[in-house]
C-alpha cells in the first residue's frame, strides 16, 4: 500500500505542477489512526498529505458537483467512487473534461464500528494495513489480525468491480478477497414491513445519509420543500418512512452502492439496502447498471417499447 | 453523606426500590443503534454500565418530536389542547457525566427566568440525576480538557462508578444522599473507595488535549483560516448537532390534517442551509463557512459569555461520528494552541 | 388531497363499528384516457364504490412515485395508477416513461413489505368507462380480502 500511496502523491504533484488541475481531492490522515479525512490539495508540495490505507472510506465524488463546476479538479478515487463519477457525468452534473481521475484498484475498506465490537481497543490503534485477506491492526500492545469478513464494510464484501471503470491515471491492482463473502442483514427476510418500520423509527432526520451521497445533489431536496410539503421535519416513523422510501426511489438506477449512507448513519439504518434491491431488479429487467460508463441515458430517462409491462391486464 | 455500593447481581432490587418512588429513565439498548433514554417499562433492561454508545439524555428531556398545541375543529367545536408531560418524580440513571453536565446548558436555555419552557420543565423539575463513570472511558472523550470536571459533580445528584462486579454510588447532593441512604445498598469498603478514586482520575485525565485549560473563549478567533478548511469538507448534515447533548436548537412547525392543526417542535441545526434563511430570501449565513464557525464559537465562546458554562462537555459523539472526520478537538488545538505557541516563539 | 384523505380516515374510524368497512382507494388518472373513462362511467350511471378518491394528472408520466408513497403514508388501503394504452399517449411517450417508473415503484413497495396487491397499475382508454367501473369494483374486492392497510408506522 505504501508504494500505491507514493504513486498517488506523485501523480497529484504532477497534475498540480503542470497546472492541469487547480486542486486534488483525496484522503488525508485523520485525527485518529483509524480514520481518514477529505483533503483539498492545491499546492504541489502539499501532495505528501495524501494517504491511502484501509480507512479511506469516504466517497469523495460527493464534492465534485461543488468543486468541478467551474474548473478542472483532480480526484483520488476508488472503483466505487468512480462509478459515482460516471453517474454524475451521465446526468450532466460534472463534465468529463473537468475531472482528472487518479483511479485506484481496491480490495475494500474497513468498517471501524466492527472493529470496536471485537477485542480491539480503539484508543491503542496506531495503524491499519491489509495483510492478504486480513486486516492488520497495529496497536500499542502489539498487532492484531482481523479477518476480512469482520473488517470489511458490507458493500466491499460483494463488490463486483474492483478496478476503475474510467480514469486518467490508474494506480494499483484490484484485490478480491479469496473467500466468497455475503451481505447479511439480520431480520430483513422475516417481516419486511415490520423490519423497515423498526429501522425508520430510529431515524433522527439528521440527513447525513443524503448529504454524504454523491447522487443526492438536488439544490433543494423534496423534504426541504415547504410547499408542497412532501414530508414533515418531525422525526416520526411515518415521516421517516416517507423520506427514506422516496429517497430510495430517487436512487433507482443512480445509486452505485458505495454504502456511505449506511456508514454515516448514527442510528444504524441500512438505507442503502433498498436501493441495492431495486438496482438488482434494474439489472435483471432493464440490463442497466448505474456504474456502467457505456450506458448513455439514465435508467428512468429512457424506455424501450418492449419494456416489461407492470399492468395487470384484467378485462 | 455516606457513599455506598450496589452489587451488580442486586441491581433488580435497587431498580425495584427506585420504581416505587420514581419514574426511572435510563438508557435501553437497541439492535444496531445506540441505546436510548426512556421511561423504563417492566420488560426493559437498562444498560447501566455506560460502556457503549448511547443517544443523549437530551432526546428524553427535549424530544425529537414534541406536540406543543393541538387544535381540533371536528364537529364545528374547537378544542385546544396543550399536551404537557406529566409532572412526577423522575430519576435518570447512567447518563455519561458529560451528558449530565450538558443538561446544565439546556437548563439555561429552557429554564431561563424570563421564560420557563413548560414542556422541558415538566420533565426536568423533580428529576434526580445519577451519572455513570464507566469502567473504561471511550476513546473520544475529552471532558477534562474543556472544563474543571470536579465542579461538574455538583450538577448531578450522584455518580455511579463501574467497579466490575459492583457500582460505587457516590452522592453529591442532599437529594442524592437521602436516596442512597434508604436504598437497598451495601456499605463501601476502603478498597472500593480507592478503586473509585482511581476511576475518577482516569475520567479526569481521559483524552487530555493541548488546549486544556487554555481559556478557549478568549482565544477563538472569528477570522481564523480553520473555518474555511472545515467548511471545505463539511457536508452540512446535522449529525453533530442532533447527536450533541447540549445543542438545543429547534424548529416549530404547524401542520394541518383535516380538521386538526398541530404545532410541534422538532430538531434544527445551524449546519442546515435553511436554518438562517429569512422569509424574503436573504440568508445571513449563506455559505458553510459561517455555519461551521457558528457551531464552535457558540459552544466555546458565546455560551460561556452568556451563561458562564462551556457549551461543549467533551462527550466525543461528534468526534466519533462525523462522516468526514472533522474533529472538534483538532480544530480547537489548531485555533487556540498553535497561535499561542507561535506568539511565544516570536 | 390531504384533507380528503383525512376525512376518509375519519370515515374509516367511524366504520370500525359494525357497519361494513370499505377500503379507501387513491386513483391517479391520466387526463386524456382514464379520467375521461371515469367521467364516462359516471355519466352512464355505472356503479362503483364511492370511497375512491381521484387525482387527475396530465399524463401517467406525471405520476411521481411520491404520489403513491404519500398515499400509503396517509393511510389509503390501496393506490391505483391508470394511463393510456402503450402507443396511445397524448404526448407520444409519457406512458412509456411511466411504465418503468411504476414497475420499479411496485418493486420498492415489495421491498418495503407492503403487499403488492395494494398497488394497481392499468391501461384504460377514454372509451372504457365500463372497464373503469369494473376495475374499481375488482380492486375494492381485492382490498376487502386483504383487509385494512395497517399503515407505514
Amino acid at each position: 500500500m505504501a508504494e500505491i500511496q507514493d504513486k498517488i502523491r506523485e501523480e497529484a504533484k504532477k497534475a498540480l505542477e503542470s497546472g492541469e488541475v487547480g486542486v486534488v481531492i483525496g484522503w488525508g490522515a485523520g485525527s485518529v489512526p483509524f480514520k481518514t479525512t477529505p483533503v483539498f490539495i492545491d499546492k504541489p508540495q502539499d501532495a505528501d498529505k495524501l494517504v491511502w490505507n484501509p480507512a479511506c472510506t469516504n466517497n469523495l465524488a460527493v464534492y465534485l458537483t461543488r468543486w468541478a463546476r467551474d474548473g478542472k479538479v483532480g480526484i483520488v478515487a476508488k472503483p466505487c467512487d468512480i462509478r459515482s463519477i460516471v453517474t454524475l457525468i451521465r446526468e450532466k452534473q460534472v463534465k468529463r473534461e473537468n475531472v482528472f481521475i487518479i483511479g485506484l484498484g481496491c480490495g475494500g475498506v474497513v468498517d471501524t464500528g466492527l472493529m470496536e465490537a471485537g477485542d480491539v481497543r480503539m484508543r491503542e490503534i496506531t495503524s491499519l494495513q491489509w495483510d492478504g485477506d486480513d486486516l492488520m491492526v497495529t496497536t500499542e500492545a502489539g498487532a492484531v489480525k482481523v479477518p476480512a469478513a469482520q473488517a470489511l464494510r458490507e458493500q466491499c464484501k460483494v463488490c463486483h468491480d474492483r478496478s476503475p471503470a474510467i480514469s486518467d491515471v490508474s494506480v494499483g491492482d484490484a484485490v478480491a478477497p479469496s473467500e466468497d463473502l455475503k451481505i447479511e442483514i439480520p431480520g430483513l427476510s422475516e417481516d419486511r414491513q415490520k423490519y423497515w418500520q423498526e429501522q425508520f423509527a430510529k431515524c433522527i432526520r439528521c440527513y447525513a445519509c443524503r448529504q454524504v451521497c454523491p447522487a443526492c445533489y438536488c439544490e433543494t431536496c423534496f423534504c426541504d420543500r415547504i410547499e408542497p410539503k412532501w414530508t414533515a421535519k418531525k422525526a416520526t416513523t411515518d415521516e421517516a418512512w416517507m423520506f427514506h422510501a422516496t429517497r430510495a426511489m430517487h436512487l433507482v438506477g443512480r445509486c452505485i452502492g458505495c454504502g456511505e449512507c449506511e456508514r454515516v448513519c448514527p442510528v444504524g439504518i441500512p438505507a442503502v439496502e433498498l436501493a441495492r434491491e431495486l438496482n438488482a431488479v434494474a439489472k435483471e429487467r432493464y440490463d442497466f447498471e448505474p456504474g456502467d460508463p457505456e450506458a448513455e441515458k439514465p435508467l428512468l430517462g429512457a424506455y424501450k417499447e418492449n419494456d416489461v409491462d407492470p399492468a395487470h391486464h384484467s378485462e | 453523606m455516606k457513599d455506598r455500593v450496589l452489587l451488580k447481581d442486586k441491581t433488580g432490587d435497587f431498580l425495584g426500590f427506585l420504581a416505587e418512588r420514581f419514574e426511572i429513565v435510563a438508557p435501553v439498548e437497541r439492535a444496531d443503534a445506540p441505546a436510548e433514554f426512556k421511561e423504563l417499562a417492566e420488560s426493559d433492561v437498562p444498560a447501566l454500565d455506560g460502556s457503549k454508545p448511547m443517544m443523549t439524555p437530551k432526546d428524553y428531556l427535549l424530544p425529537r418530536h414534541e406536540v406543543l398545541v393541538k387544535i381540533d375543529m371536528a364537529g364545528g367545536e374547537t378544542k385546544v389542547e396543550t399536551p404537557l408531560p406529566e409532572e412526577k418524580p423522575r430519576v435518570m440513571l447512567c447518563a455519561w457525566l458529560a451528558d449530565a453536565q450538558a443538561i446544565q446548558v439546556l437548563d439555561r436555555v429552557f429554564l431561563d427566568r424570563k421564560f420557563v419552557d413548560p414542556y422541558y420543565s415538566c420533565r426536568r423539575e423533580n428529576l434526580v440525576l445519577f451519572a455513570v463513570i464507566p469502567a473504561e472511558m471511550r476513546w473520544s472523550w475529552f471532558s477534562g480538557s474543556v472544563d474543571d470536571v470536579e465542579t461538574w459533580k455538583s450538577s448531578v445528584d450522584g455518580l455511579m462508578y463501574d467497579l466490575g462486579d459492583r457500582f460505587y454510588i457516590e452522592s453529591t447532593s442532599e437529594k442524592g444522599a437521602e436516596l442512597i441512604a434508604s436504598a437497598p445498598l451495601s456499605e463501601a469498603s476502603e478498597t472500593d473507595t480507592a478503586a473509585k478514586n482511581k476511576l475518577w482520575d482516569a475520567f479526569k485525565n481521559t483524552g487530555l488535549q493541548p488546549f486544556a485549560g487554555k481559556a478557549l473563549y478568549e482565544n477563538l478567533a472569528w477570522d481564523d483560516p480553520i473555518w474555511e478548511e472545515m467548511a471545505q469538507k463539511c457536508i452540512a448534515c446535522g449529525m453533530c448537532s442532533f447527536m450533541c447533548p447540549s445543542c438545543s436548537c429547534f424548529d416549530i412547525q404547524d401542520e394541518t390534517c383535516g380538521h386538526c392543526v398541530e404545532r410541534y417542535r422538532c430538531r434544527d441545526t445551524c449546519q442546515f442551509e435553511d436554518f438562517t434563511l429569512m422569509g424574503h430570501g436573504h440568508n445571513p449565513r449563506a455559505t458553510q463557512l459561517p455555519r461551521s464557525r457558528q457551531r464552535l464559537l457558540h459552544k466555546f465562546k458565546y455560551q460561556h459569555e452568556q451563561f458562564g458554562v462551556v457549551g461543549c462537555t467533551g462527550c466525543g459523539r461528534c468526534v466519533e461520528l462525523c462522516p468526514v472526520n472533522i474533529d472538534i478537538r483538532e480544530a480547537l488545538n489548531r485555533t487556540c494552541v498553535e497561535p499561542m505557541e507561535q506568539k511565544a516563539e516570536a | 388531497m390531504s384533507e380528503e384523505t383525512t376525512v376518509l380516515a375519519e370515515e374509516k374510524d367511524q366504520s370500525a363499528e359494525p357497519q361494513k368497512w370499505q377500503p379507501s382507494i387513491l386513483a391517479i388518472l391520466c387526463n386524456w384516457c382514464s379520467y375521461a373513462g371515469a367521467d364516462l362511467a359516471g355519466s352512464a350511471r355505472m356503479q362503483y364504490p364511492e370511497t375512491v378518491r381521484i387525482v387527475r394528472v396530465p399524463c401517467s408520466g406525471r405520476t411521481d412515485p411520491m404520489f403513491v408513497l404519500k398515499g400509503f403514508q396517509r393511510g389509503f388501503d390501496g393506490v391505483m395508477v391508470l394511463g393510456c394504452h402503450p402507443g396511445d399517449c397524448h404526448y407520444a411517450k409519457g406512458n412509456y416513461y411511466a411504465r418503468r417508473r411504476i414497475a420499479l415503484t411496485q418493486d420498492l413497495l415489495k421491498s418495503l413489505g407492503i403487499a403488492p396487491e395494494r398497488f394497481h397499475f392499468e391501461w384504460v382508454s377514454a372509451s372504457e368507462g365500463n372497464r373503469f367501473a369494473a376495475l374499481i369494483n375488482e380492486f375494492t374486492h381485492k382490498l376487502e380480502e386483504l383487509g385494512p392497510f395497517d399503515g407505514v408506522a
